[in-house]
């Protein structure tokens, strides 16, 4: 009786003051708790969905926000544009990475210490190599922590005279301070459940937690400045065994060292590592990530394999490379990007034209530090040795994020005057490395747009414009003024190339007489372009006033063209309506793109439209001659 | 005769070749006041669409009473290793999800495989609610919130599938198509009558196998 | 006697079982013991290193050699001059060889008798989604959606329903797209091993016999709702996903996709190659899978062919590898019976199409690589296809495809699409019912 009166009870409930409701009711409600809270409805949220008091634009609108709709949305153009880096790129500069080397210590036990590949040094036995030397350490470095020798205990005044002990930044909260003392897991325990060093580097060889690290003594220099090296050497003959001692030549003085010795250089700029010997990776080896071995690209953090729900629900870690730990936050960046877009029902065009971003701990870091190394070894031949322009000025950032504060996401308000949405951001440009890919995934992504080609023939031709050339023209007299808005940023990389330090036509540039570019030009200068009178920026060709005006001049005229506003709407009723749109729905995309413009680009009330469409609403898949049996 | 087969075709061709009569529109009528109204279905048609993988996962981990991820892998394993479930990263790619990194799309429509793991996780799910919630106060039962009466006859049945039938597939049984809950009773009757010794006591068996039966149907896994 | 109303009924009945089940009764009959492997070079190749070998500076063709590329894993390469102290490769042509190729070939050159090589496919494009798409469904994308069902969906299509997977995709860029049968759907997954967690079944809780029962139950539903439906083609595709469930789990398929067995069961592989060691152990399910008649296609990706950059250096090694696993993989054919045809090979019944992206660039860029070019190569090992062969050719100056024969709509270079048309066209498959273009080439045909 008791079990009968419980069942009586939960069924009651069920339909406490139940409302007529249709098939179709239930249907649209369902799909409406997937769309927008990403999952079916439960039992109690179709109980108040009967009730007679529930109000649909009440519903609708209190879910047209919240993590359901963020994530919703923002999956729309992660599906499009695929912001996330494969395994294929890597990202583990030199300058900005701290390699580790096991030696044996003068007690005849293992030790690590950490060094940079190429580093300059004062001894001609380890100038460019680890800082010890096979005399000391029996063994040399040959490449990615292979080793030619056999290892045997260092003498306690190599040790010290070579390397430094340190408290890093990846040990200790309070790396900052003078004598850290907040270490991971022990004082420090508040940490964020993403910041997980990896064993290796939580430990020493033999097993007990690490509390001070080895670095070689150039890499702990503090200062933020140092002076231009040249040793004077001369380069050797090709040919020349190295000397005793080495598997590789001396590093031999750089042009650019040779004529600016003594200057000083940022040691932020990656040329400080090849040109200074009194350069590092700063207190607590702040702007260097740290690895576990001497490979290319070591390992350094354990972190989500798969993110199907997002950073906040991984599924299982794993150690990963510093390229991962790059990459994973790179495509953070454009995710919460857009989550904030959306949530905050931001004017759409702002994917594209904002200068704002958000970042955290480890895109702080990645801003301050490792990013500045993808240049200047080219850029320097035009006097740029450290990023003066960048897409993203770290002066910018805020002082108080760590690189362990992973969920601490910070609203940046002002990247820079070349910032331009995710058009500037590391992810997007990595991923779509080259100019024309940058101008064709815009093209396709924002205004529907794609680039198909005729069945022609592509007969050899010498025609250096793509523009002009048979076969070609039909694309590339779009594409090419597209991926000139990109001449300014250096492709596969973020680097931006002012216009004062590179000017689009460049005298210094110009053709001699054998027809030939100055070696120096030829990365940025285009010689088809070029003549006897100035070199032509790569990529410009097809549009100076479009290289000029950079990412943000084809953010701009992108969303400028009435196509992007119809295409941003098509984009979001597709993804709804879960089909492509066709020539039977011109009337709703025109209704809906008229709402849209006249909303101020706000994804909200489009949403909201489709989400009210007869489309959307009233579709079924039930037949006619169905519907109507008795 | 020949001459009438002349004039035929002249005829055919004249009324071939002249313009098309007019003919003029008649008066309209009424419909006769009880005649019923004539209804029109003017309901746009659309084939539906495939649960996306998100949406799936979420919903499962709602139905298992977890708040994240790992705790529903770790509610479907219990203490029984990988016998029910293995590890989510072992699904995902045949649940459909996108892989962005290797440019792997998202699966817009099903195929064998993903069947296969449907299958494999509604088992898992349905299996572990019976344990739970048959042993649960009802407030806390999640799925199976009623009493499992046995025996049971078909009416009994079709107020409980009814719960079973709001939870999974967002609407109620009476407006199924016919001969639904006759099917799932049927289902549920020749699963406790056949059920083999298992750690599931027949009704256990039984009400798992409608469940699977719910959590698999197009109705959930389309929309 | 049946009235009208009978009549319409039990016609249509008839007709509603006719449609998926009497098309696989059919098709049964059909060419039902050849096997299909799809092989994707994902990133487009280099051309110039294995199939169109060029080893002088001529035109804008700046050949492979000692200062681009690492040499001293290559077998095959041998220095020919190129400059004073840069060597470039001497072109590999095996004794009895019609086939001229490059280093890169690996050990598939010793396979030179059963290869049919097609050169100079123009591409038409160089992004890495459309020139994938372009050579595994002959049409370009639009607004970047595939248009057209791949060649592997479409050999299922036509060939694999019976099967417990008609067609199996290993980061394959296998596409469902058109009126196909729901089965022939590809099983995409990212790893073979994956398959294996999906298809186990604890017996602890219900027995096989009770999940049949959900499974019969549920195509039953997905038919009364099919019935009802404007729209069937998701709901039909379900029943019959449904239906093939009963053959995915039974015969304890664990060891065809437990990665650890397949490596053990096939060592030959060289699954700890620097590039395609990981991918390995997609040849060797392949074999096993087919040796049990489980599939009918298989298609899985190869990588690390986009070297834009100074990773060009490793070009060579990458296809080394590359052609190394597939020689290896028609050795294993050449050894493996055939699962229902006594006394034949494998092999003799199995039909391998390599494609990529596109090639490219015949000039070395600034970053010491070579990037994308509307140029191809394609590679197919078929009994039915001509051996020994090589059709369509490059300009030696651009390195662009240049006019092969003449087709319906003129002379003009071989196309993808061309080459898919001839491919079905081998297996008796009118090319229309899938290609809104390409023509069949006779001429690689074997007579």
């Amino acid at each position: 009786m008791r079990r009968a009166l419980a069942l009586a009870f939960v069924l009651a409930a069920a339909n406490a003051a139940a409302a007529p409701r249709t098939l179709d009711d239930y249907r649209h409600f369902r799909a409406l708790s997937i769309d927008l809270i990403g999952r079916a409805p439960t039992r109690a949220e179709l109980a108040a969905f009967e009730r007679d008091d529930f109000d649909w634009d009440k519903w609708l609108d209190s879910h047209l926000t919240g993590p359901g709709y963020v994530d919703r949305l923002t999956r729309v153009w992660m599906d499009l544009l695929r912001l996330e880096v494969g395994p294929a790129v890597t990202f583990a500069p030199p300058s900005a990475t701290l390699r580790r080397q096991a030696i044996t210590g003068p007690d005849g036990k293992p030790l690590n210490v950490y060094y940079r590949q190429g580093q300059r040094r004062m001894r001609d036995a380890t100038d460019g190599e680890f800082c010890l030397s096979e005399s000391e350490v029996g063994f040399q470095i040959v490449q990615n922590g292979q080793l030619k020798g056999t290892p045997k205990p260092v003498s306690q005044t190599a040790l010290d005279a070579s390397t430094v002990v340190v408290r890093p930044w990846w040990l200790y909260r309070d790396y900052l301070s003078s004598r850290p003392t907040l270490r991971l897991k022990e004082q420090w325990t508040d940490v964020d459940p993403l910041y997980q060093p990896i064993d290796e580097l939580l430990n020493d060889p033999s097993g007990k937690p690490t509390e001070e690290i080895r670095v070689c003594r150039e890499e702990a220099q503090t200062s933020d400045q140092g002076t231009i090296h040249a040793s004077g050497r001369a380069r050797p003959a090709p040919g020349t065994p190295p000397p005793e001692g080495r598997l590789r030549p001396l590093p031999a003085d750089d042009g650019y060292a040779i004529k600016h010795a003594g200057e000083p250089i940022s040691c932020r700029s990656s040329l400080a590592l090849n040109m200074s010997v009194d350069c590092g990776c700063g207190l607590a080896l702040q702007y260097c990530m740290p690895g576990e071995s001497g490979g290319n690209d070591p390992r350094a953090f354990s972190l989500p394999t798969r993110t199907p729900l997002g950073l906040d629900q991984p599924i299982g870690s794993a150690p990963q490379t510093v390229s991962y730990w790059h990459k994973l936050w790179w495509s953070q960046e454009a995710i919460h990007f857009l989550g904030y877009i959306v949530g905050n029902d931001r004017d759409f065009r702002e994917a594209l034209t904002a200068r704002y971003s958000l970042v955290n701990g480890p895109l702080a870091h990645f801003y301050k530090s490792s990013s500045a190394a993808s240049c200047c070894s080219r850029e320097k031949g035009f006097n740029m040795v450290q990023e003066t322009e960048p897409l993203f000025d770290p002066a910018r950032l805020p002082n108080d994020l760590f690189p362990s504060d992973t969920r601490a996401w910070r609203f940046i308000p002002d990247r820079g005057p070349h910032a331009a949405g995710l058009l500037t951001m590391p992810v997007f440009l990595t991923k779509y490395a080259s100019r024309r890919a940058r101008g064709a995934v815009l093209y396709n992504a924002f205004l529907c747009k794609s680039f198909v080609s005729p069945t022609g023939e592509l007969p050899p031709s010498p025609e250096p414009n793509l523009m002009l050339r048979p076969g070609c023209a039909n694309c590339h007299s779009t594409l090419e003024p597209l991926a000139a808005y990109f001449a300014r940023v250096e492709e596969t990389e973020w680097v931006y190339l002012p216009s004062w330090q590179f000017p689009l036509k460049n005298p210094l540039c110009k053709k001699n007489q054998q027809g030939k570019l100055p070696g120096y030009c030829e990365p940025f200068y285009d010689p088809a372009f070029s003549d006897g009178a100035q070199g032509l920026l790569r990529g410009a060709y097809a549009s100076v006033d479009h290289a000029e005006a950079g990412p943000g001049g084809a953010a701009a005229a992108l969303v400028a063209d009435p196509q992007f506003a119809s295409c941003t709407v098509e984009r979001v009723a597709a993804s709804f309506l879960g089909r492509p749109l066709t020539t039977d729905d011109s009337a709703l995309l025109q209704s809906l793109t008229r709402g849209f413009v006249q909303d101020g680009y706000r994804l909200k009330p489009l949403v909201r439209a489709v989400l009210r469409s007869p489309q959307y609403r009233s579709s079924n898949n039930v037949r006619s001659s169905v519907w109507r049996a008795p | 005769m020949r001459r009438v087969l002349v004039l035929m075709c002249f005829s055919m061709c004249f009324s071939a070749c002249r313009p098309p009569a007019l003919i003029p529109p008649g008066a309209t009528s009424q419909l006769p006041p009880s005649h019923p109204p004539i209804l029109v279905d003017v309901a746009p048609k659309e084939a539906p669409r495939l649960l996306p993988a998100e949406a799936y996962v979420r919903t499962y981990m709602q139905l298992f009473g977890a708040q994240t991820l790992l705790e529903a892998q770790q509610k479907a394993k219990g203490k029984d290793g990988n016998q029910l479930f293995d590890n989510w990263g072992d699904y995902l790619t045949t649940l459909g999800f996108p892989d962005h990194r290797n440019d792997l799309p998202r699966a817009r429509e099903t195929n064998a495989l993903m069947i296969a793991t449907f299958e494999r996780l509604g088992i898992a799910l349905c299996d572990r609610a019976v344990e739970r919630d048959f042993h649960a106060p009802m407030a806390q039962r999640i799925i199976f919130a009623f009493d499992p009466i046995d025996p049971i006859d078909s009416s009994q049945f079709a107020e409980r599938f009814d719960v079973l039938h709001r939870t999974f597939l967002g609407y109620p049984s009476k407006l199924a198509p016919p001969g639904r809950i006759d099917r799932y009773y049927k289902l549920y009757k020749d699963t406790q009558t056949k059920h083999a010794k298992t750690r599931l006591s027949p009704t256990e068996a039984a009400w798992s196998a409608v469940c699977q039966g719910l959590i698999r149907h197009p109705e959930f896994l389309l929309y | 006697m049946l009235n009208r109303r009978q009549f319409i009924q039990y016609s249509s009945a008839a007709i509603a079982l006719a449609g998926p089940l009497g098309r696989a009764l059919a098709q049964s009959k059909q060419a039902s013991d050849e096997f299909f492997i799809f092989i994707h070079a994902a990133g487009g190749w280099d051309v110039t290193l294995w199939s169109d070998p060029r080893n002088e500076r001529r035109g804008i063709v700046e050949p492979a050699s000692t200062a681009n590329t690492d040499t001293g894993p290559i077998r095959l390469w041998q220095d020919a001059p190129l400059d004073s102290d840069v060597r470039s490769f001497q072109l590999i042509q095996p004794p009895g060889s019609r086939i001229v190729f490059g280093p890169g070939i690996g050990r598939l050159a010793d396979f030179f008798d059963r290869l049919c090589l097609i050169n100079g496919l123009a591409m038409n494009t160089v992004s890495h989604p459309d020139g994938t798409a372009y050579s595994a469904t002959g049409r370009h994308l639009s607004g970047g959606r595939a248009l057209a069902a791949s060649v592997d969906a479409m050999i299922a299509n036509e060939l694999g329903l019976t099967q417990t997977f008609p067609a199996v995709s290993a980061q394959f860029p296998s596409s469902f797209a058109g009126e196909l049968d729901r089965r022939a759907v590809p099983l995409t997954v990212e790893r073979v091993g994956s398959i294996g967690r999906v298809l186990a079944r604890a017996g602890a809780w219900e027995k096989p016999e009770e999940r049949d029962s959900v499974t019969a139950l549920l195509s039953e539903e997905a038919d009364s709702l099919a019935a009802r439906a404007e729209e069937r083609g998701a709901l039909d595709g379900f029943a019959l996903q449904n239906g093939s469930l009963a053959k995915m789990l039974g015969g304890g398929l664990d060891e065809v996709f437990n990665e650890n067995r397949l490596k053990t069961a096939w060592p030959q592989f060289d699954y700890k190659a620097r590039f395609q060691g990981g991918r390995a152990v997609n040849a060797a399910f392949t074999v096993e899978a087919m040796k049990r008649n489980l599939v009918r296609c298989v298609g899985f990706a190869l990588g690390g062919f986009d070297t834009h950059g100074n990773n060009y250096k490793t070009q060579a090694q990458v296809q080394q590898e590359a052609f190394d696993l597939i020689a290896e993989l028609l050795k294993t054919l050449d050894t493996t019976a055939h699962p229902t045809r006594a006394g034949r090979r494998l092999s003799d019944h199995c039909h391998v199409l390599v494609m990529s992206d596109f090639c490219r660039t015949p000039q070395i860029n600034l970053a010491g690589g070579r990037d994308h070019y509307p140029n191809n190569s394609a590679l197919i090992i078929s009994g039915r296809f001509k051996p020994n062969y090589t059709f369509g050719k490059s300009d030696p100056e651009q390195l662009l495809p240049l006019r092969a024969k003449r087709f319906s709509d003129g002379e003009r270079p071989i196309a993808p699409p061309d080459l898919l048309a001839t491919f079905l066209s081998a297996f008796a498959i009118p090319p229309r019912r899938y290609l809104r273009d390409g023509e069949v080439v006779p001429e690689l045909l074997r007579s």
